[in-house]
């Protein structure tokens, strides 16, 4: 088909609203409030060293703890009759598909110092504990919105997994924890590595879960972009210049995962 | 062919879904012979497999394994090894680390490992592919790869489910021959599986004719192929020309509207019986001379002799030969009581 | 086994529905309070719907969602067909591009896209025109995170496509653009329509691009609710998210349910040829 000039619109489109936007962060970052070059944004950013560190750190855990969660769940799932794998497919998307502001809400109401789990704790009489406002709760906000990321591309990488090649594992005399380590493991690498990706972006990126459930004393970079930008703060060019290092950051992480994943995988899962 | 039994089957049944796939069976399987499970899809061949790989636990009976019942033992604790449908190579692994796989979750030392791959490489024709990934492979390597990453493990019992289905034809006959001279050379019990009745013929010693859950028949190949129990064996062990008859005494059956000398006895004066002729058993003569006079329907060449369509006694029959006749010519058919199988009627 | 796996995903089920059910259990809650039921009311759901703010949202949420992935759609469709036929380093130059928008954190195109609305309104300032934060600036910031999903679904449909039908099609005396919209259209349809209802359901859902890039008469119901959660006790939310999850719960059972025919009578369908 000679239909190459179809994709023009487009083309114009990208050029305007996706790499112009960000050709406008790069040149914020680097300049002043006169338009004079500038490295000073950067370096302010080197202020922040604390928040940097722990965002990648409360998301990095959060990953690692979905990580440890779906990896079973999304096993037994591959290994079901295809009715129930719909069933479980169906019910792992639905809490996705609610907002996830509400769902933060959610955990706003179970956490907060007379919340439900608190009463909980009183009836044995424990407690209350300070459970919100705490590092704690924003992983356990990072895990609860992000978990589905983690199990998905796990489930669709191991329901490829033949049966029979599992069965020829066991035939040669591997025990399921052997067939585990040996044979499922290595061949879900590609899904591991979309899922970390997955739930390690949003996580490090969020400034809604810190701000509901991480009280003023828990920022993270987002936070500290939209301070920047809608805040009391307002300084778009150190805003441009933190948003970049975000930027950085995320392009290592997945760098590193991408020499894991299989480039084909990752398309798919992304749909 | 020894006489000892290394597997045997006692009154399995095994249901899917409330649907019975085997019903009761009972099977012997003598040590080192090459035993073959035959049947269309769908008579519980496969399961039967499955069972003695453990990888399908039967509802009742047992499973006996040189003496020992072994229904519950896991398949990673069985001394038998399988050679699976499409193979079921580990896609992250190389050759060598395929092979290897058994012997590494045994622990063997990484000496005695590499000596043993190597050799098993060499038997199956597969030297110098070790590091190749097994992606990389055409279909018949994959096929080795499959059957030297169990035989390696030295398995008392090699099971080998359709492992030619996916290769052609030509493919298909050469590895016919080499898995009959592996199984010759290593001297170990092979159970193959398989819908092919030519590859059942070609390398069995034993055949178990299998239709519905049910054993129709266990016999050599010459058994089973010129002298088929019942009208399923007798079609579905080649192309047969199967004719109801009537058995006047013994030596002396009527079909085709005339008496014929059989080699048959032993059946109830006047039983009505199913008579079976195979296609290249069929004489054509000129028509003075034949039992019974046809005529040509249908001609097509198949290689090395041509298969006929021949209209007779309200009956079509198809006949074997390496002369081509005219289509609408009469002919004579001449058959003699060799070539005549007397088979009881098969109860639907 | 069996046992201790049927007990693990009922854990981790438990884990994503607690909350949900929390949620949804003191929606009828007569009292403010979040943590003590003190008797049944459906009073949340009647304020809920005199809500003037919460309905207004609503109606700009469903505008922006149907407007966006309209334009995103033929956007999208159409730059699948020309992606399609270019050679492959070309072609995979455009797909990281058009992946940008899906990898990057969702906080740097919000504030990315803000910047250039900023400056845009600098500009018209300059020339003594008006631009103000609004449906404008939201629409074009959903369209351009919507496309690249359209895109995404739609090529695969056309790679898949057997290039002789669109021949055949020229062969028996149509128009290429004839020969589109009555063979490859169709053929594509399925890609197409997935394509919209993720746009659609992106654009509904989206919180933090929407934040940066709606003006003050233009508040989508992610924001309403955000602000909402910002004053703490407010019932409301709870009655709202009941809802919201009785509707996704609906969509996607219809949804579960129609794929569960398509696929019973392509069975039967292969069934019958076999």
């Amino acid at each position: 088909m000679k239909s190459k000039y179809s994709a023009l619109p487009y083309y114009v489109w990208m050029a305007l609203f996706t790499i112009a936007p960000l050709i406008l962060v790069l040149v914020f970052a680097f300049t002043d409030n006169n338009g004079a070059f500038t490295i000073e944004n950067i370096s302010q950013v080197g202020e922040y060293t604390n928040v940097l560190v722990r965002s990648v750190w409360l998301a990095a855990v959060a990953t690692v703890i979905c990580l440890l969660i779906a990896y079973p769940l999304a096993y037994i799932m591959s290994r079901l009759g295809p009715s129930k794998q719909r069933t479980m497919v169906m019910l792992i998307m639905l809490p996705m598909w609610m907002n996830f502001l509400l769902r933060t809400y959610a955990w706003m109401t179970i956490l907060e110092n007379n919340g439900l789990l608190n009463r909980f704790f009183g009836l044995f009489g424990v407690g209350p504990f300070d459970m919100i406002n705490t590092q704690g709760a924003v992983v356990l906000g990072m895990v609860y919105n992000y978990l589905p990321f983690m199990i998905l591309p796990l489930y669709t990488i191991m329901v490829k997994i033949d049966n029979r090649v599992i069965e020829a594992a066991q035939d040669l005399g591997a025990s399921p924890l052997k067939v585990a380590s040996s044979v499922v493991l290595p061949l879900s690498v590609p899904g591991i590595s979309t899922g970390i990706t997955m739930v390690f972006v949003p996580a490090v990126s969020t400034f809604i879960i810190s701000r509901m459930l991480g009280g003023g004393g828990n920022l993270l970079i987002g936070d500290l972009i939209d301070l920047q930008f809608l805040g009391n703060a307002y300084n778009p060019h150190l805003g441009s210049a933190i948003s970049l290092v975000l930027m950085v950051i995320i392009l290592l992480c997945m760098s590193v995962m991408n020499q894991f994943g299989e480039e084909e995988e990752r398309e798919g899962m992304l749909i | 062919m020894s006489t000892n039994t290394i597997i045997s089957l006692k009154d399995i049944v095994v249901e899917f879904d409330g649907e019975r796939v085997l019903e009761g069976l009972d099977l012997d399987i003598h040590d080192k012979e090459f035993v073959t499970f035959l049947g269309p899809s769908g008579c519980g061949k496969t399961t039967t497999l499955r069972i003695i790989g453990g990888f399908v636990a039967p509802k009742n009976g047992d499973v006996f394994f040189e003496g020992k019942r072994i229904n519950d033992l896991p398949p990673y604790k069985r001394q038998v090894n399988t050679v699976f449908q499409r193979y079921a190579l580990f896609p992250h692994l190389n050759v060598f680390e395929n092979v290897a796989f058994g012997l590494k979750i045994q622990k063997l030392p990484e000496k005695e490992i590499r000596t043993r791959v190597l050799e098993m490489l060499e038997l199956v024709n597969l030297k110098g592919f070790e590091n190749r990934g097994v992606n990389q492979l055409s279909g018949g390597q994959q096929q080795r790869v499959a059957i030297a990453r169990a035989l390696v493990n030295h398995p008392k019992v090699l099971l080998l489910d359709e492992p030619l289905g996916a290769l052609d034809l030509k493919l298909r006959k050469e590895m016919q021959i080499e898995l009959k001279k592996i199984q010759q050379s290593l001297g170990i019990t092979f159970i193959y599986v398989t819908h092919d009745q030519e590859e059942a013929l070609t390398m069995s010693d034993t055949v178990v004719v299998m239709k519905d859950g049910d054993i129709q028949q266990i016999g050599t190949p010459e058994d089973i192929y010129n002298e088929p129990k019942n009208a399923f064996v007798a079609d579905f062990i080649g192309e047969s020309n199967i004719v109801p008859g009537i058995m006047k005494k013994d030596f002396l059956v009527e079909f085709a509207g005339r008496d014929f000398e059989c080699v048959d006895s032993g059946f109830t004066p006047m039983e009505q019986v199913d008579v079976v002729v195979r296609p290249e058993d069929i004489k054509v003569v000129p028509t003075i001379a034949g039992h019974i006079t046809g005529i040509v329907e249908n001609v097509t060449f198949k290689g090395v002799h041509f298969e006929m369509e021949v209209l007779a006694c309200g009956t079509h029959w198809l006949i074997h030969s390496t002369q081509s006749q005219a289509v609408g010519a009469s002919i004579g058919m001449q058959i003699g009581p060799e070539d005549i199988h007397i088979m009881h009627k098969m109860e639907e | 086994m069996k046992w201790l796996s049927k007990t693990y995903v009922a854990a981790v089920m438990l884990f994503l529905y607690a909350p949900i059910g929390v949620l949804i259990f003191f929606s009828f809650n007569e009292s403010k309070s979040r943590a003590n039921f003190t008797g049944f009311t459906l009073d949340w759901y009647q304020k809920l719907f005199s809500n003037e703010m919460i309905l207004q949202s609503l109606l700009n949420t469903l505008i922006v969602a149907l407007v966006s992935s309209v334009i995103a759609t033929v956007l999208g469709t159409m730059a699948a067909v020309g992606v399609n036929s270019l050679r492959k380093g070309p072609k995979a130059l455009v797909m990281n591009l058009n992946n940008l928008p899906i990898v990057n954190p969702e906080i740097v195109t919000g504030v990315s896209l803000m910047l250039l609305f900023v400056m845009f309104k600098e500009l018209m300032g300059r020339v003594g025109m008006n631009f103000e934060f609004g449906f404008t600036t939201l629409i074009l910031a959903h369209v351009s995170f919507s496309v690249p999903y359209v895109l995404l679904n739609v090529l695969p449909k056309l790679r898949q496509m057997d290039i002789f039908v669109y021949e055949a099609a020229l062969d028996l005396g149509c128009s290429p653009s004839q020969a589109f919209f009555r063979v490859v259209l169709p053929e594509i349809m399925p890609g197409i329509l997935a394509g919209f209802l993720m746009a659609l359901t992106y654009s509904i859902d989206d919180f933090v691009i929407s934040y940066f890039v709606s003006g003050p008469t233009s508040q989508t119901l992610p924001i309403t609710i955000y602000s909402m959660t910002r004053r703490k006790v407010s019932p409301e939310i709870n009655a709202l998210s009941t809802i919201i999850f009785a509707v996704v719960l609906l969509v996607l059972l219809l949804v579960n349910f129609h794929g569960a025919r398509q696929e019973r009578l392509q069975r039967r369908k292969g069934g019958a040829a076999a």
